[in-house]
């Protein structure tokens, strides 16, 4: 038995989550939200389940915790982006709200962000340098925001998205004097 | 996983009674075959296969635990 079993709430939402993840304060569709992980959970097995990390504006982000998710869900972020898209799929048919789930698991998306920012200033110094655009990898949407967020900054680049989902990809090129 | 492939289908159709999952085992792997009402085949395919693909992805992740390979197949 390990001491994660005993002294972890299986359902927790602390004070700093935000407003509306308050257990006994929970907005409807935020209550909602976190029955549907914890079907999804159970049904992953393997002792795993959900925790409400924060709410911002439309966006309720949930850890997964407990079980292997660090180790099946926190390094592939393939397979925790695939469970985030067909749990927004079922949140959405059940719910009238544009409440949008965000999953993590291992602090996944903190680490992501960090790569995503690195590599997006990387790309970019080689854009100023040959003074010709690139074209990003492939990215989900919300990995999309990260990039453009991370260059926002930069006067000598500018970033758009081509291409149809799920190959829409970001290209960085350098600004022209218009 | 027969329980999270039949929860996560049964979550995307509008028939879920109609749902039916048919585990094949076989030496190197395990097969799901998946069948659904002929309505809700576009529910679980989806756009270019995105949720069909999606639900592939996760079955998979959910089988490393079991060190099982598996396959998940929508029979039309």
């Amino acid at each position: 038995m390990s001491e994660t079993e005993t002294d972890v709430m299986p359902i927790t939402a602390t004070d700093t989550a935000g407003e509306g993840t308050d257990p006994a304060n929970m907005k409807p569709e935020v209550q909602e939200a976190l029955t549907l992980m914890t079907e999804v959970c159970e049904a992953i097995g393997g002792g795993i389940y959900p925790e409400i990390t924060s709410l911002k504006g439309d966006y309720l982000t949930v850890d997964l915790a407990g079980g292997d998710t660090a180790e099946t869900w926190g390094k592939a972020g393939r397979s925790l982006d695939a469970l985030q898209f067909l749990c927004n799929l079922l949140l959405a048919r059940r719910i009238q709200s544009h409440l949008r789930l965000s999953l993590d698991a291992d602090n996944y998306r903190e680490r992501r962000t960090e790569a995503l920012t690195e590599k997006a200033r990387e790309i970019a110094q080689l854009v100023k340098d040959g003074d010709e655009e690139a074209v990003m990898e492939a990215l989900p949407a919300h990995e999309r925001r990260i990039v453009h967020a991370a260059l926002m900054g930069d006067e000598e680049i500018e970033t758009y998205s081509e291409g149809e989902e799920p190959n829409r990809r970001i290209v960085i090129a350098p600004k022209r004097n218009r | 996983m027969e329980n999270l492939i039949s929860y996560l289908v049964k979550s995307l159709v509008d028939e879920p009674d109609l749902v039916n999952i048919t585990e094949v085992p076989q030496e190197e792997a395990t097969t799901y075959e998946v069948r659904v009402a002929p309505n809700d085949l576009g529910k679980v395919i989806g756009k270019q296969g995105r949720i069909a693909n999606a639900l592939r992805t996760v079955a998979k992740a959910a089988a490393k635990k079991d060190k099982r390979k598996i396959y998940v197949e929508i029979i039309a």
